[in-house]
């Protein structure tokens, strides 16, 4: 380590200030390259890239503030007062990620059950609004066999219908028009209440169920999980009178995108 | 003034203004360290696209990097040459940091448009408002070392800077690197880890 002094004529020379700016865009090369030759490539580095990039950019950090920022040459102070902050940010950063995040990487539990989507507070206020415009007019009623059609709200997480009514043992079959240009959706009708649960089981089972967990015997009938601009149905027999849901399950949708399956 | 304060009495024998830099600088590191750790509790998070590997260019933002970093260079240089004493080339270097400074937030005007035409809001999902608050702010801190820079230029014009005040040029100097080393972060993290972060699909056991 060189002699520390706060003396300004010791700091780097042209030269050495050419060299550390090479050695700053050579390691920016490296960086981009790791990366570069991920997409598509099966990667032969695995799991260490992260740790890998995040050690390069650490060395770029540290050789800007010892060269650049004169630290390694400077009174030791300023680089306590510095470093002092460092850390605590990373400790405050490293709470709130341990807050959230498990260690092996999953959304804890509570933050999970806790979580307010943040399209949710847009969306549920769109669907009061809707409900409201839509209080006076009739809601679809199926007496025979008969086809009822629900949509999704643009981009909006709702159904265009709050309420779609049916007479029990009726064969009713619901098409259902997902208009948007980036959401998956899907129609799930499920028993009062169980929105939710259903939901949560079926962000389980994944995509390849459709969001729904197969068996769940709170389940009616569902559709198939919508690509972005299609539709589809389902056709299945109206259960016993009473209130059920429909929803759409694709995860975090739940919350916003449901309304009442009447059979009378 | 700037003369006067290099020379003046203090407990520590340290210039306080360098002290408050640096002070301030540890505690700007707060600010964006929460800045991070928030975007990384909502990484991966968003339930709507448009989704990180849709839209981050990561070719481009390696260039707006190598342009950050060559304006650092230019910075010591413009230090250097304030030390030396050469009023001509102090007030070149404070110039061309400048210029390299504009130039990067170019790049980023360009990107935060092109992301809005994608469809990437700050009130459209958890990615574009973690995004846009943490990139955004760097770059209202870039924004505020370029006016400063020009200042300083204007002034090193009027033949006003020089080996005893060039405190005024190293504060400056502190600042814009210090500004640098936020976006090595932001550029690792958010870049070359993150952009090619999917939807709620891909995460693991989703």
């Amino acid at each position: 380590m060189a002699h520390e002094t706060e003396h300004t004529s010791n700091h780097p020379s042209f030269n050495q200030y050419v060299v550390i700016a090479i050695i700053l865009f050579a390691i920016t090369i490296v960086e981009f390259g790791i990366i570069w030759d991920k997409i598509g490539i099966e990667d032969d580095l695995g799991a260490a890239v992260i740790p890998i990039l995040i050690g390069l950019s650490a060395i770029k950090f540290a050789i800007v503030i010892m060269y650049y920022m004169h630290l390694k040459f400077d009174h030791r102070l300023f680089g306590t007062v510095f470093v002092s902050g460092l850390v605590l940010s990373f400790l405050v950063g490293g709470a709130l990620l341990a807050l959230f995040i498990s260690f092996d990487g999953e959304p804890r539990e509570y933050a999970i059950a806790n979580a307010v989507p943040y399209e949710g507070h847009e969306a549920s206020e769109a669907a009061e609004g809707h409900e409201d415009a839509d209080a006076g007019s009739d809601t679809p009623v199926a007496a025979g066999p008969v086809a009822l059609a629900v949509g999704a709200v643009g981009e909006t997480l709702a159904f265009s219908e709050t309420s779609i009514t049916a007479t029990s043992g009726s064969e009713v079959t619901i098409t259902f028009d997902n208009p948007s240009s980036n959401n998956q959706h899907n129609l799930v009708i499920v028993q009062d209440g169980t929105k939710d649960a259903v939901a949560t089981d079926g962000t389980t089972a994944g995509p390849a169920n459709d969001w729904v967990a197969p068996g769940d015997a709170r389940v009616v009938a569902n559709t198939a999980l919508l690509a972005p601009g299609t539709s589809g149905d389902v056709t299945f027999t109206a259960p016993a009178p009473g209130t059920y849901q429909f929803v759409c399950t694709f995860p975090g949708h739940n919350f916003t995108m449901f309304g009442d399956f009447i059979v009378r | 003034m700037a003369h006067a304060a290099e020379h003046e009495y203090t407990t520590t024998g340290l210039s306080h203004r360098k002290m408050l830099m640096w002070v301030f600088l540890g505690s700007d590191c707060l600010f964006f360290g929460a800045l991070i750790a928030t975007y990384m509790v909502y990484r991966g998070q968003s339930l709507v696209g448009p989704y990180p590997v849709d839209i981050i260019d990561v070719p481009l933002t390696t260039v707006s990097t190598f342009v950050l970093l060559m304006s650092s260079f230019a910075m010591v240089q413009a230090l250097a040459a304030t030390q030396a004493d050469n009023k001509k080339a102090l007030v070149t270097w404070l110039l061309v940091t400048a210029g390299l400074g504009v130039i990067f937030i170019g790049f980023q005007i360009y990107e935060f448009n092109a992301f809005k035409n994608e469809g990437l809001t700050l009130g459209g999902n958890l990615f574009g408002a973690t995004f846009f608050t943490l990139t955004g702010f760097h770059g209202a801190h870039v924004t505020l070392g370029i006016i400063w820079l020009l200042a300083m230029a204007y002034i090193g014009s009027k033949g006003r800077l020089g080996p005893n005040t060039a405190l005024d040029v190293e504060l400056l100097g502190l600042y814009w690197h210090f500004v640098d080393i936020v976006w090595i972060v932001i550029f690792t993290l958010l870049y070359l880890i993150g952009g090619f972060d999917a939807g709620p699909a891909s995460l693991p056991g989703g």
